[in-house]
């Protein structure tokens, strides 16, 4: 198996790995780089527990080849408070009941986050189009819709 | 009705998770988050078939690679076995494969690939055998026995109950009354027969372990959510000493009763002992569906005679339930799910008789799914129900209002009900769900009743107080989600009267805690939060001592450092009840249904945790509605078909309908200042409030979950030709 030297931005930090040509995001995530905040779940890209955000786009790290990701810049749930603070959809899962377990949690806020960028006052159908990637087995999914909504202010 | 006093008024104030900037961040640590240095990789080998003979094991091949520490096979275990309550599951086959996936070899390697290479290189002869695959045949005279000598498995905790037959694993007869003579005498008897199917529990994280030997320790860090309990079972399993084991169980990411089983830690306990080195194993998803401990299918049989009022005066039950292989995965004494014997919830019945059992098969074992043993009841009690009032002309609604129990009356268990909401619930339901509005073309609508007692249990707690009056709760209790730690520093504050963040809440390892049950049972408020409210109120009464009549924080100051541990056995008989209405639309061509709206009325007495409670019905309700709707893991010749989470299907947010909660919360339940638990309310009802309302919009009866299109349009095209279906249904009238 060749190996890559690859070179990438993890939530505004620069980052150099050589990792396999088969070697997955998300393993290059939680097991070279430390940050475990992205969970692995069905690891088919079916219960977006592993959504990350490469360049702003939303992807599943469990089947995205991490040299794919050379020169681009990734945000994982690590990369959303900013200086300590939450922002407004880290607070909005709490308060509105966004989670139970956590295990989800992450992949919902990278996903929530891409839905807001994309419609900054989603609508119920942009909200349940852009979080069907996303299972939950905790919330039944409406305290996510409430914490999603009070956060854009809709 | 017993009256509430006023709750403390810091119950009234916001809820904010204790541990939620942990779980927004990404900082909150799970078990596969986990590392050490030196770690190794565990890979296993599993049995393609589902009954067989290992004749050889031919590990040499794994031994000699690059990067491989330890192969074991099921000579270097024997004889150990592991379980919940009765240890019947081998930690690697030695003689027999009794079910597609029981593990007969495992490998610990340096990289996860190369102990996986390692696992494939191993060569397993099996001499297959004949497979069981149904409990029906493994109840029959002269069907394979499959544990051919069960005599030196660890029952934990007691004395193994005796069964009727060597395939069974539980068997409960429950009667009172007479129920032959109510029957004689019934005015008209209707007699059903349901099919649940085998569902998994559906958490989105892994079983994960790490475990290494410290010395005579055994370390675990694991995915299990009674820390305890896994203790006892590796004792009991590996013949070690209890305090030798320290189980760390940190956050869990989901449970719904699957995480009270563990599976790697056992191995692993080999394998690093071979090693001398931590080995780690997460499970992939497609094991987890293949050989984690399901929620059992079965068939349910429910026969009840009626007076001419439409009162049900005599009910019996036979309630066979697929094990699978092991009953390792199942907790309680009878070695059945643990509401197995409730099978109509609810209602006054003054005779009775159930029989339930769960049943060996070669198929994947069966264990504890949330609220376990309801979901499959409560489908079949209330579709029953429905089947009898549509029968007997009555409304559905009416006939639940006519035999609902109340205080005073006995249970399908034969318990005497101290008090009950049941019928305040009902009314409610009729009010706020509209009942007797009419219904749109095409729609139907479907109700379900249901009760759950309150958990019961025995736990305890530590309090410390410092000297700025600070208070930090220290528990065994893990958090797998329902909100118990932010639910003691509640209890906590309220008791002790102090504004909440004077409290934080450490938990710590089977090292470092007072002994506690486990999450389980909806146990977590009565149990352990009241061993919280214990503390607290043992805390008041020393500080009452040191420093009498002085404000807390003073008291504090010449009070502490002060450490207090409490104790609470929570066992009080006390039911929740709860009501569904669900609105449902169905295409008549195609069977194609769509769950419109849904009303849920629940008696929870006082709330402590309202973000919480609400989360816990609303997410129970969907998971029930998957249950009801499109999960089914489908098995083949033993083998599962559903292994991933592709073709397993959980509901995603599209499937959520519009969901309304009515809360009851004057009804005093044995929690912290009159609270009930609430985690496994409201998943059980759902199932049979659609396959109701399906047939009110259609005249399909569906007698099996899930309720599918498919089934639908199948059961209206038998009513078109047949008119309404008599297969399944009998009814005897008496004048």
């Amino acid at each position: 198996m060749s190996t890559h030297d690859l070179r990438f931005t993890l939530n505004g930090e620069r980052r150099e790995v050589t990792v396999p040509a088969d070697r997955l995001l998300i393993d290059v995530l939680r097991d070279d780089c430390g940050a475990t905040g992205t969970k692995l779940g069905c690891a088919v890209g079916v219960c977006g527990a592993c959504s990350v955000l490469v360049d702003g786009e939303l992807q599943s790290a469990c089947l995205l080849p991490a040299v794919f990701v050379e020169g681009r810049s990734i945000t994982t749930v690590e990369g959303l408070a900013k200086h300590g603070e939450l922002n407004a959809l880290q607070e909005a899962f709490i308060r509105d009941g966004g989670f139970q377990c956590g295990i989800c949690t992450p992949g919902q806020l990278i996903a929530a986050t891409a839905l807001i960028a994309a419609h900054p006052e989603p609508s119920d159908g942009d909200i349940r189009e852009w979080m069907m990637g996303n299972l939950c087995r905790c919330t039944g999914y409406y305290g996510i819709e409430r914490a999603i909504k009070s956060a854009a202010n809709v | 009705m017993k009256t509430l006093e006023r709750p403390p008024g810091v119950l009234s104030e916001p809820e904010w998770r204790v541990e939620g900037r942990d779980k927004v961040t990404g900082a909150a640590r799970y078990a596969a988050d986990v590392r050490v240095p030196n770690m190794l990789h565990a890979a296993f080998v599993s049995s393609p078939h589902a009954h067989a003979r290992i004749v050889k094991v031919d590990a040499s091949a794994a031994r000699g690679m690059l990067g491989v520490r330890a192969v074991i096979t099921g000579a270097d275990v024997r004889p150990a076995r592991y379980g919940r309550r009765l240890q019947d599951w081998p930690v690697l086959c030695w003689d027999h494969a009794l079910f597609i996936g029981d593990r007969v070899a495992a490998v610990a390697a340096d990289t996860p690939e190369i102990a996986d290479a390692a696992a494939r290189a191993i060569a397993v002869e099996y001499e297959e055998l004949p497979a069981v695959l149904d409990p029906e045949a493994a109840l029959a005279e002269g069907a394979p026995v499959l544990h051919l000598d069960p005599s030196p498995y660890l029952y934990l905790g007691g004395k193994r109950p005796t069964v009727p037959n060597a395939n069974v694993q539980g068997y409960g007869l429950h009667e009172h009354g007479d129920v032959d003579a109510a029957f004689a005498s019934a005015h008209r008897t209707f007699e059903h027969r349901f099919t649940l199917a085998r569902t998994h529990q559906g958490y989105i994280e892994p079983h994960a372990t790490l475990l290494w030997l410290d010395g005579d320790v055994v370390r675990v860090v694991s995915t299990n959510k009674a820390p305890y309990g896994l203790r006892q079972q590796m004792a009991a399993c590996l013949g070690l000493p209890e305090e030798k084991i320290v189980v760390d169980a940190g956050h869990i990411g989901g449970d719904f009763g699957g995480k009270g089983h563990s599976i790697d830690e056992f191995v692993l306990y080999y394998l690093a002992r071979a090693t001398g080195r931590p080995v780690r194993a997460v499970m992939r998803y497609a094991d987890e569906l293949q050989m984690s401990a399901t929620r059992h299918g079965g068939t349910i049989t429910l026969r009840t005679g009626v007076d001419r009022e439409g009162k049900f005066v005599a009910h019996s039950a036979r309630v066979v339930f697929d094990g699978g292989a092991y009953a390792a995965g199942k907790p309680v004494a009878t070695l059945m799910p643990g509401e197995a014997m409730v099978t109509l919830a609810g209602y006054h019945l003054p005779n009775v008789r159930v029989e339930a059992m769960t049943v060996y098969t070669n198929q994947i074992p069966a264990g504890h799914s949330r609220a376990p043993g309801q979901p499959q009841n409560v489908f079949a009690a209330e579709s029953h129900v429905d089947l009898i009032a549509r029968e007997l002309g009555l409304d559905p609604l009416e006939l639940r209002e006519r035999n609902a129990i109340r205080g005073g009356e006995i249970d399908v268990e034969g318990d005497v009900w101290h008090d009950s909401a049941a019928h305040e619930v009902l009314a409610t339901l009729r009010r706020e769900a509209r009942w007797d509005a009419a219904r749109g073309r095409g729609h139907g609508r479907g109700i379900a009743l249901g009760a759950r007692p309150s958990g019961r249990g025995k736990s305890a707690i530590a309090l410390r107080l410092d000297r700025e009056g600070r208070v930090e709760v220290l528990t065994a209790v893990a958090d797998q989600g329902g909100g118990q730690h932010t639910l003691f520093q509640r209890i906590v504050a309220a008791e002790l009267g102090i504004p909440l963040d004077r409290i934080t809440v450490r938990r710590g390892t089977t090292e470092n805690t007072p002994r506690d049950a486990g999450i389980g049972g909806s146990r977590v408020t009565p149990v352990q939060g009241g061993a919280a409210l214990e503390a607290a109120r043992k805390l008041k009464a020393k500080l009452d001592e040191v420093a009498p009549g002085a404000p807390f924080a003073e008291a504090a100051r010449r009070a502490a450092p002060l450490e207090i541990v409490a104790e609470h056995t929570s066992d009080a008989n006390v039911n929740a009840v709860y009501a569904y209405a669900l609105e449902v639309e169905v295409d008549r061509d195609t069977g194609h249904l769509r769950v419109l709206d849904a009303v849920l009325v629940a008696d929870v007495g006082t709330v402590i945790n309202p973000v919480a409670a609400r989360g816990q019905l609303e997410g129970g309700f969907i998971f029930g509605l998957g249950q009801a709707l499109m999960e089914e893991l489908r098995v083949e010749d033993g083998r599962v078909t559903t292994t991933n989470l592709g073709d397993y299907k959980l509901p995603t947010i599209a499937d959520a309908p519009p969901l309304r909660i009515v809360l009851l919360t004057d009804s005093p339940g044995p929690g912290p200042f009159g609270a009930k638990s609430v985690g496994e309310l409201s998943n059980p009802g759902v199932g049979a409030a659609v396959a109701n309302a399906v047939h009110d919009a259609c005249g399909a009866r569906v007698f099996s979950l899930p309720v599918t299109a498919e089934k639908v349009f199948s059961a209206l095209r038998t009513e078109r030709r047949a008119g309404p279906q008599e297969g399944w249904h009998t009814d005897a009238v008496r004048e």
